[in-house]
C-alpha cells in the first residue's frame, strides 16, 4: 500500500505552510480512491497511476492555490487582518518616530530618489510582531507570514493607487516633465515602500518563528 | 447524462452537499462518490473543488467536521450538518426552484 501522506507531502509541499489536517485529509481521499479502483478490478499499478492523476500537473497547481486560499481565509480577521493592521500601525509609527526624532529616515540615495534605510532596518521588529500576534490567535505559518506582510501590501497598494491617480492627472495636464518624474519615481517608491519592506518584515517573521521554536524546545 | 456547465455546478454544489449531509454524516470521499452516483455522473467533484467548499461551509458554521477512527483503524474527517446548516437548505432549495421556474418560463423547458 503506497504511503499517501508521504506522497501528498512530496507533491504538495506548499500544504506544509497550511494546516497539517489538509495533508491528512487529502491523503485519506487518495487512499479511498486507490482502494475503490482496486475493488473495480484494476491492477495496483494502473490504480496508482489513475489515483495520482488527481494531484498531478494543473490539478496539483489548482489544488495548491485553492488550499492556500482556504488556509488564509480561515479565521482571517483574528489571525491575519487584526495582527496585520497592528503591524501596519507599528510600521507607520516607527517611520513617524524616526522623522520626529530627527533621525533622517531617508539616507540612501538611489537614481535621484531617497529610500528609508533606517526604517527598513527596524521593520523586522514589526514583521516579528505581526507573526507573533497571529501565532497567539492560532494562525498557521501561512497566516503568520501574511500578517507580517500586510503593511507592505497595504503600502504597495496605496502607492500604486496614488501613481495611477497621478498618471491620470498628468494625462489631463499633458505635461511631459511631470510624466517623466512620475515614471522615474515609479521605479523607486514601490520597491522602497513595498517590496524591500516586505523582505525585511518577512525576515522578522522568520526570526520570530525560529526563536519561538527554540523557546518551545527549551521549555 | 449531459454534462453541466461549471457555473451552475458551483452554485448547486453547496445545496447538493448540504442535502446529502442532512441524511447522515459523511467524509469527503463518500460525499464525492455519493453525489456522482446519485446524479449519474453529471455532478462530479475533484479534490480542488470539494475540500475548499467543505472548509468554506465549515467556516460558515453550516457543517462541522471531526476526525473519526473507522473500524479498520483509519482516521477520516467526517462532516455533519449543523442546525444552522439545516436552516439553509430550505432557502437554497427555494432559490433553485425560482431559478428553474424562471428558466422554464423563458425556454419552455419542462421537468421530466
Amino acid at each position: 500500500m503506497p504511503d499517501w501522506k508521504q506522497i501528498v507531502r512530496k507533491n504538495l509541499r506548499v500544504l506544509g505552510a497550511c494546516s497539517p489536517e489538509f495533508t491528512e485529509e487529502l491523503a485519506a481521499h487518495l487512499e479511498d480512491s486507490y482502494e475503490s479502483l482496486l475493488r473495480e478490478g484494476l491492477t495496483a499499478e494502473t490504480a496508482f497511476r489513475r489515483t495520482m492523476r488527481q494531484i498531478e500537473g494543473r490539478r496539483r497547481d489548482w489544488l495548491a492555490i485553492r488550499f492556500l486560499q482556504e488556509a488564509l481565509m480561515t479565521g482571517f480577521i483574528p489571525k491575519v487582518a487584526l495582527p496585520g493592521l497592528l503591524t501596519s500601525a507599528a510600521a507607520c509609527s516607527l517611520h513617524w518616530v524616526l522623522a520626529l526624532g530627527h533621525i533622517p529616515p531617508n539616507v540612501l540615495w538611489l537614481v535621484g530618489g531617497q529610500l528609508p534605510l533606517w526604517w527598513w532596518c527596524l521593520l523586522p521588529i514589526c514583521g516579528a510582531l505581526g507573526a507573533l500576534l497571529s501565532q497567539r490567535q492560532g494562525g498557521s505559518r501561512l497566516q503568520r507570514m501574511a500578517a507580517s506582510l500586510l503593511p507592505s501590501a497595504i503600502l504597495c497598494t496605496l502607492v500604486l493607487m496614488i501613481f495611477v491617480a497621478g498618471f491620470t492627472i498628468s494625462g489631463f495636464v499633458n505635461h511631459y516633465q511631470l510624466v517623466s518624474v512620475r515614471l522615474e519615481a515609479l521605479g523607486i517608491v514601490p520597491p522602497g515602500f513595498g517590496l524591500i519592506p516586505a523582505v525585511f518584515s518577512l525576515l522578522g517573521a522568520g526570526i520570530a518563528e525560529v526563536s519561538t521554536r527554540k523557546f518551545r524546545r527549551l521549555a | 447524462m449531459a454534462s453541466v456547465n461549471a457555473q451552475i455546478k458551483r452554485g448547486s454544489a453547496e445545496l447538493a452537499v448540504l442535502t446529502l449531509l442532512a441524511q447522515h454524516p459523511l467524509h469527503g470521499y463518500e460525499i464525492a462518490k455519493q453525489i456522482e452516483a446519485q446524479t449519474g455522473g453529471a455532478l462530479r467533484f475533484d479534490m480542488a473543488s470539494l475540500y475548499p467548499m467543505l472548509h468554506r461551509l465549515e467556516r460558515k458554521n453550516w457543517v462541522k467536521a471531526e476526525w473519526q477512527t473507522l473500524p479498520n483503524g483509519r482516521r477520516r474527517r467526517c462532516y455533519r450538518l449543523t442546525a444552522s446548516g439545516r436552516k439553509q437548505i430550505a432557502p437554497l432549495r427555494e432559490q433553485w426552484r425560482a431559478f428553474f421556474q424562471a428558466l422554464q418560463s423563458v425556454t419552455g423547458f419542462q421537468n421530466a
